[in-house]
């Protein structure tokens, strides 16, 4: 089966039809899918902000970022479980939208860039964890990841745009 | 309402408003509008969850509230700027829709509420008293935040 045919098949699924046509389904699901950006937003920016030395520097670097974690692994869990949900809802309006593909993309970026920072300069954070700014390689992944997180907002609203 | 009756005299924004000239100015001022309230009810939940304990326990709550307040202020700003300038698209359409008079209401609601009652909830010198009616403040803060989102992305769906 072709993705453009296993598309087709998916938006005839009842799971689909019921997303589609239900008459609260839709507004429901976005609510919650931007709902839990202002769960963990605010603490994706503070971490970052904190490893650049800008914010909250009085606080250690890992007891920010370890603090924050489990909020932000459910914030991250809600809005991917929704974001896929909204797509099962009209699989072929998004397969031939090219801002749902590059926010996509954008979001499997980021996980990709929080592990490299994870396993990589953060594991030796006790080094740096009480200093206001962190070494520029844990800098420079802050920044990606902020610039990231911005781009995703400005992709997932793009997306009703195209 | 008086206002309501002089922007109901503007049928639409005048046309050397950009976001009224080109049709994706309004999307690109919304997304920073979003990314704003990220950071605004990011950092105020960051705040609330401090006050019921549940994130960085090992910091004092006063501590936490003078770390936040210049992020929070920087937000406000942002919201107070990008919000403005989204309504001035259609300022007599959205007077109209009761959800976004209901986003205005709860709005005031809750910046008045942040800055009597979380602002004394989270100053040093409650630091060593009991949480006591602390804990449903922050409560109430979280709830009247979410009422502001509710409303506002209901503007959207009408």
């Amino acid at each position: 089966m072709s993705f453009q045919g296993f598309c087709e098949w998916l938006s005839h699924t009842s799971l689909s039809v019921s997303l589609r046509e239900a008459p609260y389904d839709y507004p429901v699901l976005l609510i919650v899918h931007v709902l839990s950006i202002a769960l963990f937003g605010g603490m994706v920016a503070m971490g970052n902000l904190r490893v650049l030395g800008v914010a909250m520097q009085g606080v250690p670097v890992s007891q920010v970022i370890n603090q924050f974690r489990p909020w932000k692994w459910l914030g991250f869990a809600v809005l991917l479980v929704t974001g896929v949900l909204l797509t099962i809802s009209d699989p072929m309006e998004y397969h031939d939208n090219i801002m749902f593909w590059i926010s996509a993309a954008l979001i499997l970026l980021v996980g990709v860039n929080g592990l490299i920072f994870h396993y990589g300069i953060y594991r030796d954070v006790a080094t740096w964890d009480e200093s206001v700014s962190a070494p520029a390689s844990a800098r420079r992944w802050a920044c990606v990841s902020l610039f990231l997180w911005i781009a995703i907002v400005f992709a997932g609203r793009a997306i009703a745009f195209f | 309402m008086f206002l309501a009756y002089l922007l109901q005299g503007i049928p639409e924004a005048a046309p050397l408003n950009p976001i009224a000239r080109w049709e994706w100015v309004f999307p690109v001022v919304e997304s920073i509008h979003i990314c704003g309230f990220a950071l605004l009810v990011g950092t105020i939940v960051i705040l609330d969850l401090r006050l019921l304990g549940l994130v960085l326990r090992g910091q004092a709550v006063s501590k936490i509230a003078k770390a936040l307040a210049p992020w929070i202020w920087a937000a406000i700003l942002i919201q107070l700027t990008t919000g403005p300038y989204l309504l001035s698209s259609d300022p007599g359409e959205y007077l109209q829709v009761p959800a976004f008079r209901n986003k205005m209401l709860f709005l005031l609601l809750a910046l008045i509420f942040h800055f009597t009652v979380i602002r004394k909830a989270t100053a040093p010198r409650e630091e060593s008293a009991p949480l006591g009616w602390r804990k449903p403040a922050a409560f109430v803060s979280l709830g009247l935040w979410l009422c502001v989102l509710l409303a506002g992305m209901w503007i959207g769906n009408l």
